[in-house]
């Protein structure tokens, strides 16, 4: 284990990328479907896993400057309604930048509520899920319900910014000529594994969104900035020990500001993603149903790194997709036995660590699943509803030692008060 | 002062009784002195769906009964509805709340204001709780609807018009009671009416307590997605706002597959709310005649003869139907008014169970 861990992110992700496909395609075979690294699968993941993954990445700045922002639901909900409104108007571009800039007024409200003002961050934010749907609500009052289609509680049809298919590998035009769709072709071969791969890797080529393009570049870039700027460095201090950047001369009130303000604008694209037709193809009232607070468990999950809550955000959006496209719960029934596996390797992985009880409990739930999954056929609704919540819920238990937050996160800092 | 005011009441009763009375006599005169406080569902006037059709009959009854009436809203949580409810009725006589959410609260206001009639959209208003289940109260309507029966024929209608001899069912939310139960029911029975070995992909957004499957477009985008890659061509949903994602699908379908798949809408006509860019994808709607619903309350109060408990609209009062918007099911109408014709004089009777269809 130790040799593993001692890899570079840029390699240990990858690898275990790697050995999930192995166990998918593992139980794949064995139950003789192939839903579970079907091309479709890996896409509705993407786009599942986007809007968490934006609101884990908002998140992640404001906690690393040492702001809690549970507020992210309600600056989701802002960045739906605006994104809606700027699309609407001004076209599906200006509809994102609208988004964020929603997203962004209620981070900064945040930020001025608990950096200036000192209120406690749970209730600052609290408050702005509370009020955000209120603000939504005014708004489509005064406005959508003076659009054709729109009213109080939705707007009119979103437009989009559009989809790209890689050329070569998934086969996308260049300029009219059709090229050649390799990772199609190797899918076909069903070679054990290779196929697989193969296939979930032109899901993720074909008909991407351009704005999930956007919103994956955002991952390298938030880690450049965060640990490869100063500004990135500045930000962290804050985090960690904002006295001790007083002392170097920080203005450590005017980076929580921005932090926060910037955790807003992710959020704000977050939700204006959600409004496009990506996923919605228009703003309804109610319509994040939650999924700030899912972003947050993924920046939990992925230990308050880029990387890791884009982990997060595709082990959400894996399962949520594939229930939804799941007619019948037969692809859901196979992930028991996924599901069962997994919680043997956590359990034999705790059993190492010398952690008895976690791998007690991880080995009874192994058992529980496995035994659900041979005693039936197809799982039900709930269930499949339940899982991708479970899975999340699940991971941050059975890891939550190894998870390390800002030293000074969610703490309340007064200028020159040490 | 305070006395004095006391000793007036009863006559003050009598000349609201004895006005009461006259609008009675007068049936569907011009004028009339019943008021009525209507309660709409989140999100009040202009949702284009069971509060805009609300609205409509609390105006008809206006036009032509001469009533009059208040509107009010909930929070978007719907934390006030006790509250709203109340309010009614300190000052009308009939007090209409939209939507089968205030039924707890009806039944509580109701109790407390014996004096005011309660009507329901969408509960029944019976206590299941009391041995045997009774009305809430003498003055507490509730008004439901045969939506399986619209069901069965936009069911039939699908069946008829599919290719592909698969249709789809999209429910919003599982277990509320059974009431999006009874749409799947009659659209499964109505479709296997036609075809008996027709093929129903049947899925719901969420269960309840979770409320979410009413507005979630995106969810019922990518399941009426699978229906359609499934080999389903028509896609009927039951899901409230959630149904925008549907017709999303048919589009996105249609446009990348080449060959034409449908969408059906629910409540009211969906060919006439639905974004231009969409409304080629709607076959039909299955329609839910709220307006009728209140228009009629509003008349039994004034004719004296609302009733507590159960009040059923059905196709035979034109209670819920189907709509021909866009003349996409012009070709197949004759056999849908003869399902309709035998529904009404009970050769078919439609069931509200699932499972039984």
């Amino acid at each position: 284990m130790r040799r593993v861990t001692a890899l570079p992110a840029w390699l240990r992700w990858p690898l275990y990328a790697g050995v999930g496909i192995f166990v998918l395609t593992l139980v794949e075979t064995l139950d003789d479907t192939d839903r579970l690294t079907s091309a479709s699968a890996s896409q509705s993941m993407l786009r599942w896993g986007v809007p968490v993954l934006l609101a884990g990445l908002g998140g992640l700045f404001a906690e690393r400057a040492g702001v809690v922002n549970i507020g992210l639901e309600g600056m989701m909900i802002l960045g739906t309604w605006f994104g809606a409104w700027g699309a609407v108007n001004y076209g599906p571009w200006v509809g994102l930048l609208t988004g964020i800039g929603g997203g962004a007024l209620g981070g900064l409200l945040h930020a001025v509520a608990t950096v200036l003002f000192g209120v406690d961050h749970i209730i600052s934010g609290v408050a702005i899920n509370i009020l955000a749907p209120g603000i939504t609500r005014f708004l489509a009052s005064e406005i959508f319900t003076g659009y054709p289609g729109g009213s109080i509680t939705q707007s009119p049809r979103v437009p989009g910014v559009g989809h790209f298919t890689f050329p070569v590998l998934a086969g996308g035009e260049v300029g009219g000529w059709l090229s050649p769709n390799l990772l199609g072709s190797l899918g076909d071969r069903d070679w054990f594994f290779v196929s697989n791969v193969a296939n979930l890797a032109r899901g993720l080529l074909t008909q991407v969104s351009l704005v999930t393009i956007v919103a994956l570049a955002l991952v390298p870039l938030s880690t450049w900035l965060l640990w490869r700027t100063r500004f990135g460095l500045r930000l962290r201090i804050c985090g960690e020990h904002p006295v001790a950047g007083e002392a170097q001369g920080i203005d450590v009130y005017r980076y929580k500001i921005t932090a926060v303000t910037m955790s807003g604008g992710f959020a704000g694209l977050a939700g204006a993603f959600i409004a496009s037709p990506e996923l919605s193809g228009i703003y309804l009232e109610g319509q994040t149903t939650g999924r700030g607070f899912i972003g947050l468990a993924a920046l939990i999950f992925g230990n308050w790194h880029p990387v890791g809550v884009l982990g997060g955000a595709l082990l959400f959006g894996y399962p949520f997709g594939l229930g939804l496209r799941d007619l019948g719960g037969t692809a859901s029934h196979s992930l028991l036995l996924v599901n069962a596996v997994a919680l043997a390797a956590i359990a034999a992985w705790s059993l190492s660590k010398g952690r008895r009880t976690n791998a007690a409990v991880a080995c009874v739930l192994a058992v529980v699943a496995a035994a659900w999954y041979l005693l039936s056929e197809t799982v039900p609704d709930w269930w499949v509803n339940i899982l991708p919540f479970a899975i999340v819920l699940l991971v941050l238990v059975f890891f939550a030692q190894r998870l390390r937050m800002p030293a000074a996160d969610g703490q309340r800092y007064r200028r020159g008060e040490h | 002062m305070r006395k004095k005011w006391k000793a007036l009441l009863p006559a003050m009763a009598v000349i609201a009784f004895a006005a009461a009375g006259c609008g009675g006599d007068e049936g569907s005169g011009a004028s009339s002195d019943v008021s009525v406080g209507l309660v709409y569902d989140i999100g009040g006037r202009g949702d284009q769906s069971f509060n805009d059709a609300a609205a409509a009959g609390i105006e008809r009854a206006a036009a032509e009964l001469g009533i009059t009436f208040t509107e009010a809203s909930p929070n978007d949580d719907g934390s006030n509805r006790g509250e709203l409810l109340q309010l009614g009725a300190d000052a009308h006589n009939l007090v209409i709340a939209v939507g089968f959410l205030f039924e707890g609260d009806a039944a509580k206001v109701g109790a407390a204001n014996p004096e005011t009639s309660f009507a329901v959209i969408d509960s029944s208003m019976i206590d299941w709780a009391q041995d045997p289940p009774a009305p809430y109260g003498e003055k507490i309507a509730g008004l439901v609807f045969a939506e399986q029966q619209g069901s069965f024929l936009v069911g039939a209608a699908a069946a008829l018009k599919s290719t592909t001899g698969t249709v789809g069912f999209i429910g919003g939310v599982r277990g509320v009671g059974g009431l999006i139960e009874k749409f799947e029911a009659g659209y499964i029975a109505g479709a296997k009416a036609v075809n008996p070995d027709i093929k129903i992909l049947s899925e719901y957004i969420t269960e309840a307590p979770n409320f979410d499957g009413f507005n979630a477009p995106d969810r019922a985008k990518d399941i009426a997605l699978a229906m359609y890659e499934g080999g389903a061509d028509i896609v009927y949903h039951a899901a409230g706002g959630s149904g925008a994602g549907l017709f999303e699908a048919a589009k996105t379908q249609s446009e990348a597959s080449g060959a034409k798949v449908w969408g059906i809408g629910v409540d009211s006509d969906q060919y006439n709310t639905v974004d231009p860019a969409v409304q080629e994808y709607v076959l039909t709607s299955m329609l839910k005649r709220v307006d009728v619903a209140v228009f009629e309350a509003v008349k039994a109060q004034i004719d004296g003869t609302l009733v507590g408990g159960e009040t059923r609209y059905d196709l035979a009062v034109d209670g819920v139907g189907y709509s021909t918007s866009g003349g996409f099911i012009d070709d197949i109408a004759e056999k849908l008014e003869e399902f309709k014709a035998q529904i009404i004089d009970g050769t078919i009777v439609v069931p509200t169970d699932p499972t039984q269809a």
